[in-house]
Formats: structure tokens, sequence, C-alpha cells
């Protein structure tokens, strides 16, 4: 009885229909509680696009992760994804170095790193 | 349009914080007015500009995230993370309130008669209204946690109602503190003991004021079904600051009032 009283209270004090007053008791009397949107439904924009890639088993939609190298030979390059002309690329030249060779990647022109690896651009489409 | 990659949320441009900046400027000077020369039409306008902003920036927000979806789940641990570095510094506001609180009654000074309580203070009953007042707050740190739950189990009605009772809760407390403020005895220049005690309880009731306004906020929002089971983390940060809250009063219980008598 409680619950419902507070029920009707707020409904009363933040409902946007702009009758003060209502005599009918149809909405309180349903039963069945729908719930809160589905998380899918109520994304947009960019947390949507995780989501979906998520869904999809992308577990890095943001390509956040350090990207193991492979072979790296000029026939075949280790591939960078970027949605742009150019992205920083930080190669770790030996297992035990301790720091990072970072460098310029522009599209359409492989790079070769000092010790000897090879790096390309390969177009990735961007999250919006 | 701009193609985005990253997981950022790049701000708009915006007037907000410089014009929040300035009023919160404004209204330190016009308190010092209300202080020293009992002018009041200064904080009056102050208090609306500071309002209005709230409400717009708010406003900004609630759009950027739920209607633009910018808040990702990678912003999302962000911006719980600055929650956190928030009530850690709220934590240490309190921390140099009890600091001086503990300062001056374990070794009360030869200007206070070296006791403590102060000579001719008298009191009130800690297990009156202050016990009820911490039952209060208890409980409805109970209830925001079930509104957690049910949020988390995707019913909306019971979400709803214990939301109400939280808030329902939290006006009570706040009525009975301004009741406790009115019957009492001494007044906030009576000595080190009236400072210290309506500087610390006066805080904590307007981090109560606070929180009563951010849940309510949560609750509309509800109400607007803008949070999913998964996605309501402006529910979530008010919860902490509320668990915050009540944590804040056991340590004022515990001292200012049980302990202090």
């Amino acid at each position: 009885m409680n619950s419902r009283l507070i029920v009707l209270g707020s409904k009363l004090a933040f409902r946007s229909s702009p009758r003060m007053f209502t005599t009918s008791a149809a909405r309180l009397s349903t039963s069945k509680d729908e719930g809160f949107p589905d998380p899918l439904d109520l994304a947009t924009g960019i947390e949507k696009k995780e989501m979906l890639l998520r869904l999809a088993g992308n577990d890095d939609p943001y390509n956040l992760k350090s990207i193991k190298r492979g072979v790296g030979t000029k026939e075949t390059p280790n591939e960078i994804p970027s949605a742009f002309e150019a992205r920083i690329v930080g190669c770790v030249c030996e297992e035990d170095s301790s720091h990072v060779k970072w460098m310029w990647l522009h599209s359409g022109e492989p790079k070769r790193c000092f010790c000897g690896h090879w790096f390309k651009l390969v177009y990735k489409e961007a999250l919006v | 349009m701009m193609k985005i990659n990253q997981p950022y949320f790049i701000l708009n441009l915006s007037p907000w914080p410089i014009l929040m900046a300035l009023n919160t400027f404004n209204l330190m000077i016009s308190n010092i007015m209300i202080m020293n020369f009992k002018f009041n039409m200064m904080s009056l306008m102050n208090m609306f500009m500071i309002i209005s902003i709230s409400i717009l920036w708010w406003r900004d927000v609630i759009r950027e995230s739920t209607f633009q979806g910018n808040h990702n789940f990678y912003i999302m641990n962000l911006i719980k993370f600055s929650m956190i570095l928030f009530i850690i510094s709220e934590m240490f506001l309190f921390i140099s309130f009890f600091w001086n609180f503990l300062h001056n009654s374990l070794a009360p000074s030869i200007e206070l008669g070296l006791n403590w309580p102060p000579k001719n203070i008298n009191f009130f009953n800690p297990l009156l209204i202050p016990l009820l007042n911490t039952i209060i707050l208890l409980t409805s740190s109970f209830t925001v946690t079930l509104t957690h739950l049910y949020l988390l189990n995707n019913s909306k009605k019971k979400t709803i109602i214990f939301m109400n009772l939280t808030i329902i809760l939290s006006i009570y407390f706040l009525m009975l503190q301004m009741l406790e403020y009115n019957q009492a005895t001494f007044t906030f220049s009576d000595s080190i003991f009236g400072s210290s005690f309506y500087m610390a309880t006066g805080f904590h009731g307007l981090h109560v004021i606070i929180g009563t306004i951010f849940l309510m906020i949560n609750l509309l929002r509800m109400m607007k079904l803008h949070f999913s089971f998964i996605h309501h983390i402006s529910f979530e940060l008010a919860a902490w600051y509320w668990h915050f809250i009540d944590i804040i009063w056991l340590f004022l219980y515990m001292t200012f009032y049980w302990w202090n008598n």
C-alpha cells in the first residue's frame, strides 16, 4: 500500500502530462513491469558502435592494445591499422630494449625501422 | 564531419566552467558581505546564478552522454576514477574538521578552562535525535543499495520506489537536523566548541543537500528512462556520494555527538 502511494506521489510530481489530476487508475493498476530500456536500444553514437563491435567479437574496438610484431620483411610488412593518412608507430626493436622508437608512418609509404622491421599503414574504417 | 577513431570524448566549447568559477568567487565575496554587513542581496543573486549554471551544465552533460552517446565504456571508467578522486578530496575536507575538533578537545586550552565541553555548554543527548538521524541515514544507505540492486535486475517500479524512499529519508534527516539546530542552546560563536560543531555538522548537512539533489536528478532520469542496467553511471556516482555522506555521518556521530558527551 505504501509503495503504491509513493509511486502515485512520484508520478503526480514528475509526470509530463499537462493534466494536473486524473481519475483513471489504469496506469497504476497494471502489475506488469516493463523495466528499463534495452542497453543496445538506449545507446547511440560511439557508445553503440563500441557495443556492436564488442558483440561482433572485437575485444579492442579502439585499437588501444599493442600489436604483436610479425615477420616484418619488405614483402610482408607489419600492418598498422589507421583511419587517417598517418599514424605514429612505436617499435620496440629488441625484446629487452628499454625504450620505444617512435616514427611517423604515412599511408602508401611502407617504412623500415632502424632495426630492420618493415611497417605499412592499412586503412581501417573509423568508429564514427 | 571529423572522423573519430579513439575512445576519448573531445568536449565542445562550453561557457559553464568559467561562469561557474567567476560565480563561485563572487559567492565567496557575497558571504563576506553577509557576515560583515548583513547584506543578503548579493548572495541571493549569486545562488540564483549558480543554480542556473548547474542546471544548464548538467543538461549539457546529459545531452552529451545519453542523447549523443559520447560516454562510452572507456569514458565511463575515467568518470568513475574522477569521482573517486573527488570523494577523496571531500574526505580530506572533513579530515580537517575532525583534526580541528580533536586538536581542541583532547587538550582544551586554558581559555576554555582546561575542560571539554567548555563550562556552561549544554550539549544535547546523543541518544535522542542524533541516534535517530544515524538510523535514518543508515536506512537510506540500505535503500539506495536496494535501488541499485533492482536497477541491475531491470525492474523499474521497484527501483523508483526505493529511490523515492531514499530521498524521503534524506529529507527527513535534514528536517531533524534543522529541528536540532533550532533547539540547540549554544551557537556558532559559543567558543571553539560551537564553532567546530556547527562547522562540521553544517558542512555535512550541506553535503546531504547536495547528495539529495543528485539523487532527485537521478530519480527524474530514471523516470525519463535514461538508464539501462549496464549504463547508469550517474546513479552509481550518486550512490557512491551517498555512502560517503553516510560514512562521514557515522564518524561525526561517534566523535562530535557521542564521544563529545
